[in-house]
Formats: structure tokens, sequence, C-alpha cells
């Protein structure tokens, strides 16, 4: 077995003592991030990025660290939610509606384990999935032309703007500022420099980390002003400290079905563990809830939301890895990880660059493993950091932040810039512009360019090209779906809502 | 009524964008598609989304920047802002510590906590990156006393 092989060897890079160290340290950030409410993975992945570059971990280290902080951050999400009723990060919203009600129950230690364990099974059988199908879809898509990645683009692009709910237009509007920011700088194929000004700081581009940094880090310092979370509400008394085994053959159905739907949900491009653990709550709720119990401490009701987001995480790798196209906001961050190591994912990476990719998957199952040993035992001690003061906590995130940022280049040209992009952030978060399509927009712009030119240099300028394969007719309908289904099902919800009118 | 000042925000920009985009030409040219189209679609694109943002009928409600603590905002931006500026020229440790008062105050610690949160993590960081970590990080003011640059 090819994949077996691969995967060995894959071990053999997760489980050297330095990357075994690497994915623990990881996991333990993951986890801290992941519960302070208003640091997401995006925050955490940003600002360690630079860092693991500064530091000058080999590639394949720096991504085991980055992708044990995306996990651990949806481990760590659920703690707050439980304890606080304030979920950690976005995906661990819905762990809130029968995590806390069991808090108050005194049963708060079942809940954070059971939910430790469900996130445990969701993350591990998404891994297996990436191992099943990532090579697969990786060998499919060395076919792509360049008209094909074009159409593939445009396709991630409807899906991460189709799925934004209300504001399908404003994440459109972050996309095209994504893409036009990752325009600046000298256009390679022809010399000449655009939107520099003149400025000679520009002249190769606004890094990646600047952009990153400034819209997530430095607008959520801004936005944090608003929320005001105080530990003083946390529940203290948990109780047992460990969810038994018929608690646990209560909802290992539940959870196992989640996991799947998570990974799927985790695949597509756009749709993220928020959106995973909405759908699966909503699943469970709809298969298993004869009593009503669910949002009023239901067992289940945690661990199908807890097993969806992390097995969505871990899924998001997949496009990632196979396409080279994310489909999440972190994993967006992750493939400006590697651009930091002239590294470009997609298809080619699973054949070039072996170590590194089958290197990855095997920490995700060791940085797995470590999480659900460090999340049941240790989680009073993580529970700590909730109490940790915003007075010390926020000047210390813009420290490291802009650590991270000036390792890159070292000019206070880019800090500066930094904090232009960061207050321009705030100013579009505040009018419900989403960022993860605009980082989107970043990574992917320069692909998405050269794609296009490439394609249409192929029929020196006719663009018929761009329609002519039936697997970019496929993606361009798929797209086309992706953007026209949504509000046509809105509509239709909405006339079967509004009582019929007598005529 | 504010989507309709970013719609406006997003036609100005996307003028701009094509305005400057109008002269990017390639001396020699050997593929159709020169350096222009790209940048020009994009303007067009951010055009429309503007457009759309301000034909569309105001929505009604609470205001976004109702909940905004408005000096607390703009002390925490010109604390970021004064960072940024005199991150390299003060050095690391020295920044931060100027940085984490008016910033810690906004987040509700007293003048002497945020003292002391922006004097221990400017030396508890700096230590950790610079020494620990192998990040350079600029010395500043204090080199005399840490060394390096």
């Amino acid at each position: 077995m090819d994949v077996l092989q691969h995967l060995l060897a894959g071990f053999g890079v997760a489980l050297t003592p330095t990357n075994l160290a690497i994915a623990a340290i990881g996991a333990l950030i993951g986890t801290v991030v992941g519960l302070l409410p208003g640091l997401g993975p995006i925050n955490g992945v940003a600002i360690l990025m630079p860092l693991a570059f500064a530091m000058k971990l080999p590639p394949e280290a720096s991504l085991i660290l980055l992708a044990a902080v995306y996990i651990g951050c949806e481990y760590g999400g659920r703690i707050s939610s439980i304890l606080l009723n304030v979920p950690g990060d976005a995906g661990a919203i819905m762990t809130a509606l029968d995590g806390y009600p069991m808090a108050r129950q005194g049963l708060g230690g079942v809940a954070l384990s059971i939910s430790a364990w469900s996130s445990f099974v969701g993350s591990l059988i998404a891994t297996i999935g990436i191992v099943l199908f990532a090579p697969l879809l990786a060998s499919w898509a060395l076919s792509f032309g360049p008209a094909e990645y074009f159409a593939l683009m445009c396709f991630a692009f409807a899906c991460i703007t189709g799925l934004m709910g209300d504001a399908p237009m404003k994440a459109c509007i972050a996309a095209v500022i994504g893409l036009s920011l990752s325009c600046v700088g000298l256009d390679s194929n022809s010399g000449v420099y655009r939107f520099t000004g003149g400025d000679v700081h520009l002249s190769d581009g606004i890094q990646f980390v600047v952009v990153v940094i400034g819209v997530f880090s430095i607008s959520e310092i801004l936005l944090m002003l608003e929320q005001h979370h105080s530990s003083d509400g946390m529940i203290t008394q948990t109780g047992r400290k460990l969810f038994n085994l018929r608690e646990m053959a209560h909802t290992w159905w539940g959870t196992v079905r989640s996991s799947v739907v998570g990974f799927i949900v985790g695949v597509l491009p756009g749709a993220g563990a928020t959106i995973a653990s909405a759908i699966t709550y909503s699943m469970e709720k709809r298969l298993t809830d004869t009593e009503g119990t669910f949002g009023k401490g239901d067992i289940r009701g945690v661990a199908a939301p807890e097993a969806a987001n992390n097995s969505a995480a871990t899924g998001s790798f997949v496009p990632m890895l196979t396409l080279g196209v994310p489909g999440s906001g972190t994993t967006a961050v992750m493939v400006g990880a590697l651009a930091l190591y002239n590294i470009t994912p997609g298809p080619a990476l699973f054949t070039q660059q072996p170590t590194l990719v089958w290197g990855l998957i095997a920490s995700l199952f060791v940085a797995n493993v470590i999480l659900l040993f460090i999340n049941i035992p240790m989680v009073g001690l993580f529970t700590k950091m909730l109490r940790v003061p915003n007075w010390i906590l926020v000047p210390g995130i813009l420290a490291v932040s802009a650590v991270g940022v000036y390792a890159v280049h070292a000019t206070t040209f880019d800090l500066l810039l930094m904090t232009g992009l960061g207050v321009a952030g705030w100013l579009l978060r505040k009018q419900g512009v989403p960022m993860a399509p605009l980082i989107l927009g970043f990574v992917l712009g320069d692909m998405m360019e050269q794609n296009l030119r490439r394609a249409l240099s192929i029929t020196n300028g006719d663009a018929s090209i761009l329609v002519e394969s039936p697997i970019s007719i496929g993606l361009w309908l798929g797209a086309f779906a992706m953007v026209a289904v949504p509000p046509l099902l809105r509509l239709l919800q909405r006339h079967r809502l509004t009582p019929p009118v007598a005529a | 009524m504010s989507d309709r000042i970013l719609g406006a925000a997003c036609v100005v920009a996307s003028a701009g964008m094509a305005w400057s985009a109008q002269g990017y030409a390639a001396a020699i040219s050997y593929e159709p598609v020169g350096p222009r189209a790209f940048p020009l679609l994009l303007a067009g694109l951010l055009a429309i989304g503007g457009l759309w943002l301000i034909a569309r009928p105001a929505l009604r409600g609470v205001s976004p920047y109702r909940s905004v603590p408005l000096r607390a905002t703009l002390l925490a931006a010109g604390a970021v802002a004064v960072y940024a500026a005199l991150f390299e020229a003060l050095g690391f440790t020295l920044a931060t510590a100027v940085m984490a008062v008016p910033l810690g105050l906004v987040f509700g610690g007293t003048l002497k906590q945020a003292l002391a949160a922006g004097a221990g993590l400017g030396v508890a960081l700096y230590f950790l990156f610079d020494k620990a970590l192998d990040v350079v990080l600029p010395t500043g003011v204090l080199s005399f006393l840490l060394g390096g640059r």
C-alpha cells in the first residue's frame, strides 16, 4: 500500500523529538488561544506564523506547529462555552447551548470531558478522511490546467461568499479588496510596478503577515473594547471529572454522524467549523431529541457540535493540501506561511514534498492524542487562563503581533502599514464586511491572475478556453449554484412561512 | 446609511484603481493579457459592489457604531500607531512599556497595573524572543544595556 508507506514515513517525521515537542507546544498554545473569547484560530495561526519563520523552524515543523494550534483552538473554544456561556471561538457557539446548562447543573466536568472526547473522535475521523481522500483528489487535480485552476478559484470564492449568509455582496467586496491588495508591487511578467505610489517599501508587494495581523489581530483589539467579558460568572464547581461508559454510549452515534458531516462540510471551501457545528446540532436535535431536552443540558447537544467543529477544521486541510486553494481563513493563513518558505501548495505537493505533506497528516494524529490528554486532566489549569486580566492580555497580544510583523522585514514601514490595515479592517468589520474572503483573495490573487493570463496566452486571448473542458464547466456551474441557490432557498422559505393571502 | 458611505468609498477606490491602472503597460509584450487587465477587472467588480450598496435601500436599525466607546477606541488606535512608529527607535522593551500604559488603562487596569504590565511584558518578551527564540528585536535607546543594535 502506497498510502500506508507514506503515512509511516510521515510518522517518522512527526515523531522526532523536536517535532513532537513542537506539536505539544502548539497544542497548548492553541487550547489557550481557543478558550480566550475574542481570539480564534485565525488570530493564533496568524500571530505564530511569522514567529515560526523567524525562529528558522523548517517548513514541516512550522506547519506542524500551526496545525496543532488550529486543532487546539477547536478544543479550547469549548471550555469558555461550557463554563462561562461565552464561546471562546466561533466554532464553539453551539456548544454553549447545552454545555452551560450542564455546567449549571453541576455536570461541568462531564461536559468538558465528553466534549474533549468527541473533539478527539471528530478530529480522528477527519484525519482518516484526509488519508483516504486527499491523495485521490490530488492525483485527479494534477490534470488541471490554468483554465481549470481559474475556474476552481472562482468556485472557492463563490462558496465563501455564498455561504456567508446575510451579506454575500459584502463578502464579494471583501474578496475583491483582498485580490486588489495582492496586485500591489512588481508584476513579474512585465516588470511593471503596480499601485506602489513610487514607494520602495511596496515594490515587492505587501507582506502577507502585515495584512493578516492588521486585519485580524489589530482590528480584534479595537473590537474587544466593546465586549466586556469578566470571569465573574464562571462556574467553578464542575463536579465529576470524567464521563462514564453509559454517557459515552449515549453520545457515540451522534458523535460519529456529526464527525462525518463535519468533515464533508469542512472539505467544501468556504464552509467551516462554525457552519458545521450549527448544521450538526440541528441535525442531532431533529434525529434524537424526542423529549425536548436539547438546549436544557443534553449531553448529546454538547458532543455533536464539538465533534463537528473539530472534524471540519481538520477537513479544511484537504482543499489546501490537494488543490492549493484554501477553503477557510485559517488554512489561507497557512498557505501564506508556506509562501514564506517559497512552497506553493497544490496537487504536486504530494509528489514533490511527501515528507512535508505526510509529516503534517501524521502530526494531526499525534497532536490530537496530545490534545485529548492535556484537555481532560489539565482543564483546571486552562480555566485559570480565563482569569488573566485584559490589561495584561491585550498589550501582550499587540506586542507579540508586532514582533511577528517586525520579524519578517525589520522595517517600521511594515508596522505602520499594519496599523493602517488594522484600523481599515476594524471599520470594515464594523460595517459587516467579513475578513475571511479578504484573506482568501489576498492569498489567491497572484495565482488567480497568473492562471488567467496563462490560460489566455494558450489561446492567444480567446476567453472561450475558460469554459472548454468538462471540469471547468462543472466548476463554473458549481460556482453559479453556490451563489444562486442560497438566496433562492431563502426566498422559498419566506414564501412558505408567510401565510397565503386569500385571493 | 453607513452602508452607503461604504459603497461610495468602494466606488471612489475603484475609480482611483482604474485611473492608476490605465498606465500599466508592458514595454515589450509577449502575452495577450498584460499587467493592466486584472486590476481593471477588479476595479470594475469593486465599482459594481459599491454601486449595489449605494442603490440598495438603507437598512433601518441600530447603527453598528452606537456601541463603540469612541474615546477608548481612539486611544487604543493611537497607542497602536505610536507603538508602530517608535518600535524601532525606542527599542522593543521601552516601546512596549510605553504602549501598555494607555492600552492597559482602556482595558480596565489602573495606572499602576498598566505600568507594571508594560514593564514586565517589555522585559519578559524581549528575553523570550530575542535571547531564547532567536527572533532579533531592536534594542533602541536601551542598546547600552541590552547590547545589539
